[in-house]
């Protein structure tokens, strides 16, 4: 019955892992294997090559440092000895990387292993006693949450026996020992064994090793439909009821790993304040207000200052914990936010005070359009080609962020005095503003992220045409009809939303609605562009009126944003969207259904239960189809 | 394949698709059987060749007159080569639609295939304009013009209005890589009445192929689900993408006189969509397992957008322009000798290959 389970258990992705916890648990006290002195190394060396075969994923050197690093740093320490049991190996369909199972019995699963290397030791503890698992299994059942989420797998090229290991020596004890090993899956480099992490007993879950297998594998990108299924919400930020998280959401986060992309919103909201400050000095309809130019020169300081902070602190969370970063940049919102920082400095180059510096050289437009054009070639052919991120399944009002760039970019370049460059990223952004436009109108029913009430993201709608006309008029020199068209496309959607205040009460205040602001502060400098060539009373009233609005908002944003971060201390909450798991938690029948099966596991099971799984199936349901064919197979 | 010898007989006047495919026969007397078999295998896709050849006449053409020390041999060369191929496909295909209607008919309805019966059309266009001995001014253009003009207009007809009004052939369903060959036809043929001076119907042709550009582009992008799915082997087909704007560009440059923005930003539009398509080199690997004649879709995008790049360097003198103006100009020469070098060594395969081009199955919600 051992050896059944054991086989059984070794189908699950998870199952591997945890049965290498609970047999090198297990084995220490309750298996008669007495601990000795297993040539680590010798594992080390197994895995190591292996992981080295593994593709970095994108491209990310993190990763791949991370693996390097781990190199002989394994030191196994409590790690029962393996390397004498005799148990048979299996192959598992499991993050290639961990394991890879070199057993005769199931040949099947040998396929599966799309990354070679051969781990046959990291199965031998496989074939440690299951029935702990089990146990494990339903005793983590009963809802152990914390264990499971703590110890599951993320960063699946980095092995985690270790950590297995030592987190399932106890149960209880296990729990204080999982605080410093729990963030270690996002971390870059987790120090010595905390090789991200393990499977806990939580990987007993009836989960199936297709979807597990795309997913564990760190080289894949978490599928977009994952962020749909976890989280809901306008932001996605909400985790949906049933979902878990592998973090631990009862205790606060580090720091970095609460600190979103969106916080680059900041430097969006205030810089362009200090454009629009730096505007009502200089134009010509407001002139009778005489407001003074040293607003603009502090309000760009600051907004240096911010993006300099909000700047370093984001690298500190690249460098220390890519794990989150590389989710943040799978999420089909966050991805916008990568935008802002770019767009930031264009407007630090906008706004800078004439005092210090009038004429930008040439060259710096260019070094600030290369990230554009890297990110921008990347996300739209995304769009075109990109299986499940093409624009009918993700397009979302933040989208906007990444055409506004290019508009901002082409205003700057054509008040720099440059002619083709402008013109270039004029074109693309004027073509893919249009897609995305069309898009967010038609409110595809396969486009789900579009908030069914009104929430602040909708004034980015706001910011594309606005800052359009301007850089239309720069281009061609003057405000003419195409800059009027496009100003008047923006004034309408800003008073469309306006007179919609009322909806946008209730909503729960993000770091992200910075960025919302600037789409305001946009139409107001536009506004003034258009009264610089339009003079009238009305144009100059509603310079000031859009004026004071974006003042207004910004000041209450930022009043808002000092009460959370000093007197509620909650301005960083839990990044939940970024801590979603690979898979989702199965349904109850599904579960019962498979620990059953577990119970009456026997080889054939196991090798049709194998031959089922599909890993390219992306189905949310693919265990219950597993099931259901492995039984209709059963009674065949 | 070859099929094995003891193959059917294959009743030419079956009209099922699925004869085609086994249409080898090794009789004695195989001669009207082979004319037959290359006939059945001809589709509309094969204009694709001369569509190449003709828009490399047309680079060529233009790109002597601007820089006279180009050998003019080559442009007269290609415009020669490109006449007798358009003339021969031309007369293979009226042959087809002779003996062999219902294929053709077949070809009508696929929603992938309709789009290349442009294709012979703009391939007379652009003979037509790249013609070194006929002056767009005088009458025998003009009446050639509306010969080859009449086909589009109908097609268009058909086409467009299908789009919003039969249930079927909705847009939203039908829309693929390959719809934009219809607004290449259109803004191939603005061009062409710019060039005789009729400036009304240019733009008349001009705005008719951008309007439905418009809806196509968004259409495309937004690739919704649903829609019919695009067999790997058409993948050459997405460099249509950039050819699109490309043309936009040549023909509102030659409508307008000079190569001001509109022309410019379409260049713009044009040039980020082929890179952004080139650096996704996956895309495009499945396709080059086997040649095929979706091959030459690679060429005639290119051509146009050399083109383009070619009008965009002649207006903006500076060194940005003409080291664009140089690359894409041989990018485009080396992929059409490398096409044409390739066709050549795979003739076989070319006549006899079966249309697999297109999968049998149409949209899936057919």
């Amino acid at each position: 019955m051992d050896q059944k389970t054991n086989y059984a258990i070794q189908v699950e992705e998870e199952l591997p892992s945890l049965l290498r916890k609970a047999t090198t648990e297990e084995m220490v006290g309750f298996d008669n294997y007495k601990d000795s002195a297993q040539p680590s190394p010798h594992i080390i060396s197994r895995f190591h090559p292996s992981h080295n075969s593994t593709p970095t994923l994108n491209g990310q050197e993190a990763s791949s440092t991370s693996i390097d690093s781990m190199e002989g740093h394994h030191n196994y320490n409590e790690t029962p000895p393996w390397t004498h049991q005799r148990k048979p190996s299996i192959s598992m369909p499991t993050s290639p990387n961990i394991l890879m199972i070199s057993d005769p019995t199931t040949s099947s699963s040998s396929e599966n292993n799309t990354k070679g290397g051969s781990t046959g030791k990291s199965v031998k503890f496989l074939s440690q006693p299951i029935t702990k698992v089990s146990s494990l299994y339903i005793e983590t059942g009963k809802g152990d949450d914390d264990r499971r989420r703590s110890n599951d797998n993320h960063h699946h090229h980095q092995h985690q026996q270790h950590q297995s290991g030592r987190q399932h020596q106890d149960h209880i004890p296990a729990t204080h020992k999982l605080k410093d090993n729990r963030y270690n899956s996002f971390k870059t480099w987790s120090g010595k064994l905390e090789r991200q992490f393990t499977r806990k007993p939580a990987s007993i879950e009836p989960e199936t090793p297709k979807r597990n297998n795309p997913n564990i594998n760190t080289n894949e990108a978490m599928p977009v439909d994952r962020y749909y299924d976890a989280l809901e919400g306008p932001e996605l930020e909400t985790l949906r009821p049933q979902e878990e998280i592998v973090l631990p959401n009862d205790k606060k986060w580090p720091f970095l790993l609460r600190y979103p992309i969106s916080t680059f919103g900041m430097c969006l909201g205030v810089s362009s304040q200090a454009i629009m400050w730096k505007t009502l000095a200089t134009a010509e309809p407001t002139k009778f207000l005489h407001i003074p130019l040293w607003i603009n020169q502090g309000l760009w300081f600051i907004s240096v200052a911010l993006i300099l902070t909000i700047a370093t602190i984001y690298l500190l969370k690249i460098i220390l914990y890519f794990e989150a970063v590389r989710r943040e940049y799978y999420h089909p919102i966050r991805i916008n936010f990568f935008f802002a920082p770019f767009i930031s400095l264009l407007f630090l180059a906008l706004g800078v005070p004439p005092s210090i510096i009038t004429d930008l050289p040439h060259y710096l437009w260019y070094l600030l359009m290369f990230p554009f054009i890297c990110l921008e070639l990347k996300i739209y052919g995304q769009w075109m080609s990109g299986g499940q991120r093409r624009l009918s399944r993700v397009a979302n009002p933040t989208n906007h962020l990444s055409v506004v760039g290019n508009f901002v970019g082409a205003l700057l370049g054509a008040s720099m005095g440059l002619r083709e460059g402008p013109i270039f990223f004029y074109a693309v952004g004027m073509a893919h503003y249009l897609v995305l436009f069309v898009t967010l109108y038609q409110r595809l029913p396969t486009n789900e992220t579009l908030p069914k009430d009104l929430h602040p993201v909708f004034f980015l709608f706001v910011a594309a045409p606005s800052v359009a006309s301007m850089a239309w008029a720069k281009i061609t020199g003057s405000f003419d009809y195409g800059s009027k068209v496009c100003y008047f496309i923006a004034i309408f959607l800003y008073f469309s939303l306006a007179v919609r205040i009322n909806f946008f009460r209730g909503i729960k205040f993000s770091l992200s609605w910075w960025a919302y602001t600037f789409p305001m502060t946009g139409a107001a400098i536009a506004t003034i562009r258009y009264a610089t060539i339009v003079r009238s009373t009305m144009t100059q009233i509603m310079c000031v009126v859009l004026c004071a609005i974006a003042t207004l908002v910004v000041f209450a944003l930022l009043v808002t944003t000092i009460i959370h971060a000093f007197v509620l201390r909650e301005l960083f909450p839990n990044d939940l969207a970024i801590a979603i798991s690979n898979r989702p938690r199965p349904k109850q029948n599904s579960h019962h259904r498979w620990l059953d099966q577990l119970r009456n596991v026997s080889s054939e099971n196991i090798e049709n239960y194998l031959k089922f799984t599909d890993s390219d199936s992306s189905h949310s349901n693919d265990l219950e189809a597993c099931n259901v064919k492995i039984q209709e197979s059963d009674s065949a | 394949m070859e099929i094995p010898s003891q193959e059917i007989h294959i009743k030419i006047d079956n009209p099922r698709s699925s004869s085609n495919k086994r249409k080898k026969t090794n009789l004695a007397d195989a001669e009207p059987i082979v004319l037959m078999s290359v006939l059945s295998s001809l589709h509309a896709g094969y204009f694709r060749i001369s569509l190449s050849l003709c828009s490399q006449a047309l680079l060529w053409k233009i790109m002597v007159h601007s820089h006279t020390e180009l050998p003019s041999m080559v442009y007269y060369l290609l415009w020669y080569l490109a006449l007798t191929t358009q003339v021969s496909l031309c007369f293979l295909y009226a042959f087809k639609c002779v003996f062999l209607f219902d294929l053709v008919k077949e070809e009508f309805v696929h929603y992938i295939g309709v789009n290349y019966l442009y294709a012979p059309s703009i391939s007379f266009f652009l003979l037509l304009q790249s013609a070194p001995m006929i002056d767009p001014h005088n009458v025998l253009y003009q009446t050639l013009f509306w010969i080859f003009a009449v086909p589009v207009l109908t097609l268009d007809t058909k086409l467009y209005g299908q789009w919003f009004t039969t249930e079927k052939r909705f847009l939203s369903i039908m829309a693929n890589p390959a719809s934009q060959v219809s607004v290449i036809a259109n803004l191939v043929a603005a061009r062409g009445a710019a060039e005789m001076g009729w400036k009304e119907c240019a733009l008349c042709l001009f705005s008719l192929g951008m309007v439905h550009y418009l809806v196509i582009f968004v259409t495309l992008y937004q690739r919704l689900p649903g829609g019919n799915n695009f067999p790997t082997t058409l993948r050459p087909v997405f460099f249509l993408f950039f050819a699109a704007p490309a043309t936009a560009s040549l023909a509102w440059n030659t409508i307008c006189g000079t190569f001001d923005t509109i022309a410019k930003m379409l260049f713009f539009l044009s040039l980020f969509i082929f890179v952004s398509l080139v650096c996704r080199p996956n895309l495009l690997k499945k396709s080059i397992k086997r040649f095929n004649v979706a091959w030459w879709a690679y060429s005639f995008p290119l051509t146009f957008l050399a083109l383009d790049s070619v009008q965009y360097a002649q207006e903006v003198n500076d060194h940005v322009a003409s080291i664009l103006m140089f690359i894409i100009s041989s990018i485009s020469v080396l992929i059409f000798l490398g096409v044409m070098l390739l066709t050549a060594a795979n003739s076989k395969r070319l006549l006899r290959r079966d249309p697999v081009l297109w999968s049998a199955t149409g949209p899936k919600d057919k």
